[in-house]
C-alpha cells in the first residue's frame, strides 16, 4: 500500500479538525465563566491571601486585586475557566486610558490582560502613574 | 563491517496515520456523550488549541523531526553491541523496554525542566477530553526528547521495530484521556488506563508527579511512582501555573521562552544549570514553588490535620 501524501495528509487534518469543531459548536461547547468579588477572594484565598481591593471587568472577563502582602492578583477568563497570576507590584506594567486597563509582564504565557473597568478606582490610577 | 538493519518482515503502516480515522469518531462521540450526560467538559476554544497542537506536531514532525530523530538513531545503531533480528523473542523485548524507555522518558519530561519545556504543552489545557490527547508539543525532536531510546539502538534493537513500538504506544494512550471510562477492574493492575492517567494530568498537590506509564502501568508500581485515583479528591487539571493564553504559537514556546529570560537573568553558572536542568519551578532563592515543595507542602497539612493518638 502507498504512504498517504503528506499535503493530502495535512489537508485532510485541517478539514476534519474544522469538522470537530464545528460539532463542539453546535453542541453549545461555549460556556464562559464569569468573575465576581466571591471569585476573585476564592482565587486570592487559594493563593494563601486576601484581596484588599479589586477591580473587576464590566463584563466579568478579567480582575485585577491588590493582595494582603502587597501583591497583585491577575485573573483572565479563559473560556469556561481562570487563570491567575501572583506577583510583585513592580513587575507589572499597568496602563490606565480612561476605562480601558492592560497589564502586561513578561510572561509569553500569559498575555497581557486587557478589559474594561467602568469607574476605576484610584489605587488602579496610582498604579498606572508608576514608572 | 557491520551487517544492515534487519528487514522487517511485513510492511510496518504508519500506524498514528491509519488511527486518525478513529480518533475524529471517538471524538465526536465522546462530545455527543458528554452534552447528553453532562459528565466531563468540552470548550470550543480548548478544543482549538489542543488540535491545533496535533496538527502542528504532524506538520514539524514531518517536516524535520522523523529525519532528524532517524538520522540519530541510525547514528547509534551503526554502532551497536548486537544485531537483533526481527522475531518473536526480540519483539516481546523490544515492547517492554520501549515502554520503559517511555516510561523514564516521561518522568524525566516532568522533572527537568529543558525536558519539561516540550511535553508541558500536553499539560496544558485545563481540560480532560480526547482532543487533549493529541495536544502534542512542537519541539520535542530541538528539546531531544527522543535520547531516551538511543540505547535500545545501542544494544542492537531494529529502528524501525523501536519506532513501531513507540507508535502504538502513542496511539494506545490516546484513549486513556478521557473522563468517561471508570476504572476497569484487573486491567488497573497492569495497564496505564483512564483513571491511571487523570491522576497524571492533575494538579492536586497528592497527585503531581504521578503515573508516567505509557502502555503498561508496571513501571510506576516498580519505581515508585504509582499513585490510585481517590474517589474523594476530584482531579483538577492543566498545570500549577495554568496558561492565559489558547494561542498554539504561545501553547508551544511559552516555557522555553521562561527558561531563556531566566538564563538571561542568572548571576552565575549554578544558577544558569539550574533554570535549564533543575526541577520546573527551580529558582535560585526557592521563592517560587517546585512540584516536590507543593507536595510536601500539602503533606504537612495533612499530617497536622490528622490528630494526635
Amino acid at each position: 500500500m502507498a504512504e498517504p501524501d503528506p499535503v493530502t495528509v495535512a489537508e485532510g487534518s485541517a478539514a476534519v479538525i474544522a469538522l470537530m469543531l464545528g460539532v463542539a459548536w453546535v453542541l453549545g461547547f461555549r460556556q464562559r465563566a464569569k468573575l465576581d468579588d466571591d471569585e476573585v477572594a476564592r482565587l486570592a484565598s487559594a493563593e494563601g491571601a486576601h484581596v484588599e481591593v479589586s477591580a473587576i471587568d464590566a463584563k466579568g472577563r478579567g480582575a485585577v486585586a491588590k493582595l494582603t502582602g502587597g501583591k497583585l492578583l491577575i485573573a483572565k477568563v479563559m473560556a469556561d475557566g481562570v487563570s491567575t497570576r501572583v506577583l510583585p507590584e513592580g513587575q507589572a506594567r499597568v496602563r490606565l486610558q480612561k476605562h480601558k486597563l492592560s497589564i502586561t509582564f513578561g510572561d509569553l504565557g500569559y498575555p497581557s490582560l486587557n478589559i474594561r473597568i467602568d469607574n476605576p478606582p484610584a489605587w488602579l490610577a496610582e498604579l498606572g502613574a508608576r514608572p | 563491517m557491520i551487517a544492515p538493519e534487519p528487514t522487517p518482515p511485513f510492511h510496518i503502516p504508519p500506524i498514528v496515520t491509519y488511527a486518525v480515522p478513529f480518533f475524529v469518531l471517538t471524538i465526536i462521540i465522546e462530545m455527543i456523550w458528554i452534552r447528553v450526560t453532562k459528565k466531563g467538559r468540552y470548550q470550543v476554544e480548548d478544543s482549538f488549541s489542543s488540535l491545533a497542537m496535533g496538527f502542528g506536531n504532524q506538520i514539524v514532525g514531518t517536516a524535520f523531526g522523523v529525519a532528524f530523530i532517524a538520522a540519530f538513531y541510525y547514528w547509534v545503531y551503526q554502532h551497536r553491541l548486537f544485531t537483533l533480528q526481527w522475531t518473536w523473542p526480540v519483539a516481546v523485548a523490544c515492547f517492554f523496554l520501549e515502554d520503559m524507555a517511555y516510561y523514564w522518558f516521561h518522568r524525566i519530561a516532568h522533572e527537568r525542566r529543558f525536558f519539561w519545556a516540550s511535553h508541558i504543552v500536553h499539560h496544558s489545557s485545563q481540560h480532560y477530553n480526547l482532543t487533549t490527547a493529541l495536544r502534542q508539543t512542537w519541539t520535542g525532536a530541538i528539546g531531544f526528547n527522543f535520547i531516551f531510546w538511543l540505547p535500545m539502538m545501542y544494544v542492537g534493537f531494529p529502528p524501525a521495530m523501536v519506532a513501531m513500538f513507540s507508535s502504538i504506544s502513542l496511539v494506545y494512550q490516546y484513549w486513556v484521556h478521557t473522563e468517561l471510562i471508570g476504572r476497569l477492574g484487573p486491567l488497573e493492575w497492569v495497564m496505564n488506563t483512564p483513571s491511571h492517567h487523570r491522576v497524571h494530568h492533575a494538579v492536586n498537590a497528592k497527585y503531581l508527579d504521578a503515573n508516567y506509564a505509557g502502555v503498561l502501568i508496571i513501571w510506576d508500581r516498580l519505581f515508585g511512582t504509582y499513585v490510585r485515583e481517590d474517589d474523594k479528591e476530584k482531579p483538577r487539571y492543566g498545570i500549577v501555573s495554568q496558561l492565559g493564553t489558547f494561542n498554539p504559537f504561545r501553547i508551544a514556546v511559552h516555557e522555553w521562552a521562561g527558561i531563556f529570560r531566566d538564563v538571561r537573568s542568572a548571576r552565575n553558572v549554578r544558577e544558569v544549570w539550574g533554570y535549564i536542568f533543575g526541577a520546573p519551578g527551580w529558582s535560585p532563592d526557592g521563592s517560587r514553588k517546585t512540584s516536590a515543595l507543593i507536595k510536601a507542602a500539602w503533606a504537612e497539612q495533612q499530617a497536622a490535620a490528622v490528630p494526635a493518638e
